[in-house]
């Protein structure tokens, strides 16, 4: 458990501190609490393993993640983007970027093309984890607003 | 305030809060709101990431229309946070120009981490990357030696203008050039699980997961414009770390 699960959600909570300092983030509370994000997400990818498929595990990581990032935005009174871009990085498919080249390099077409567009598929479910949730966020305010008129 | 500083200010605002990586929507809805602040309801914007234009046409019926080019995004989200909550206090109580140019001023000089703190964070990403990745902990610090090279080498070109393709191509070409030699000294022993944590400051994590927003929200051109840019700087990435990688197997069979 320690360290199969905590040590590596640790692990990703202090590599998203170092994009805190790249990003430029500059408030200690704030740097905490977008590199908990961080953690928080590659703990919700772990948990979902049993599932057995890593496109749905990261599909929830990044849906977890961006209701994290929406309450710490009521929380700061600051845009959500700035927990997301921060806490999102763990998630990034550096290492499918690495293996297609890997691939490529190796003259390997069908592994190349195919764990390229499983990348690319990654990609999409980052995207489509933060759209659901930021459009969903975004309509529940437009009700609100309108209803109140 | 008269029609012409309007247009000016409302393209500073959203040229600062594009070039510090804020992103469509967000630039292109608070230039709407500071016009409509302002009572120009005709007023719009389109933006990519490269133009702004802002435009608006006043009830006599004459049109102001301005373009800004911007060139060199950066992410600042300290700077973002900050023209954020500068539209939302112009929408609330329209303030004076010069109040507006005098806060604009004194977010351009937020000011940055140092070179040191940028150096240190490079490495810190590299060092828990590799980690993160099961790497063992000879790896992790091999990778923090790359993260620091990376920041140098990347620092360095882009005091000169390079263009992020070569930028990208050549730190990642000298990421697996490290990493192989680290394992060759015996420091690391699985060069490929230290490129990966080292490559992490270059993926274009931002980019990948913005391409796909603006697509889906309506932003095609833009979300078009992003998703060509991140294909470019993913296959300058495995362009560097290739063609090193290739050299390597072929003239000294290693890796």
């Amino acid at each position: 458990m320690l360290t199969n699960f905590w040590l590596p959600c640790f692990y990703a909570t202090l590599a998203s501190t170092g994009f805190c300092i790249i990003f430029n983030i500059r408030r200690p509370k704030r740097i905490f609490f977008a590199a908990l994000g961080g953690g928080l997400a590659w703990a919700v990818y772990l948990l979902a393993a049993p599932v057995g498929s890593d496109l749905f595990q990261y599909f929830a990581a990044t849906i977890a993640l961006s209701m994290y990032a929406e309450v710490m935005a009521r929380i700061f009174k600051c845009p959500a983007t700035e927990f997301l871009l921060v806490a999102l990085i763990p998630l990034v498919p550096g290492g499918g970027i690495y293996h297609t080249m890997e691939y490529c390099i190796q003259g390997d077409t069908s592994a190349f093309l195919e764990t390229g567009l499983h990348t690319l598929g990654i990609a999409a479910s980052l995207a489509v984890g933060i759209l659901l949730v930021s459009s969903a966020v975004r309509l529940y305010q437009t009700v609100k607003v309108m209803k109140r008129r | 305030m008269d029609e012409q500083q309007l247009l000016d200010l409302a393209g500073d605002v959203g040229f600062a809060l594009l070039k510090s990586g804020g992103e469509i929507y967000r630039v292109e809805e608070s230039i709407r709101r500071i016009f409509l602040a302002y009572g120009q309801d005709s007023g719009d914007a389109f933006v990519i990431p490269s133009v702004i234009i802002v435009s608006f046409t006043t009830p006599q019926g004459r049109s102001y229309t301005k373009m800004l080019r911007v060139r060199g995004q950066t992410v600042d989200l300290e700077r973002v946070e900050r023209l954020n909550s500068l539209c939302r206090k112009i929408c609330l109580h329209p303030m004076e120009p010069e109040a507006v140019r005098r806060e604009l001023e004194s977010i351009e000089g937020v000011s940055r981490y140092g070179y040191h703190w940028r150096m240190a964070a490079y490495a810190m990403v590299a060092f828990f990357f590799t980690l993160l990745f099961a790497g063992t902990a000879g790896d992790a610090v091999a990778a923090g030696l790359c993260g620091l090279a990376t920041c140098i080498a990347c620092e360095q070109m882009n005091r000169f203008h390079t263009n992020s393709f070569f930028v990208n191509t050549i730190a990642s070409a000298i990421i697996a050039a490290m990493a192989l030699g680290a394992v060759n000294l015996g420091l690391g022993s699985h060069y490929d699980r230290i490129i990966i944590g080292a490559l992490m400051n270059l993926v274009p994590g931002v980019m990948i997961t913005n391409f796909m927003r603006d697509i889906i929200a309506g932003d095609l051109l833009a979300g078009l414009i992003k998703l060509t840019e991140s294909l470019l700087v993913a296959t300058a990435i495995a362009l560097g770390a290739g063609i090193i990688l290739t050299a390597a197997r072929l003239l000294w069979g290693i890796g």
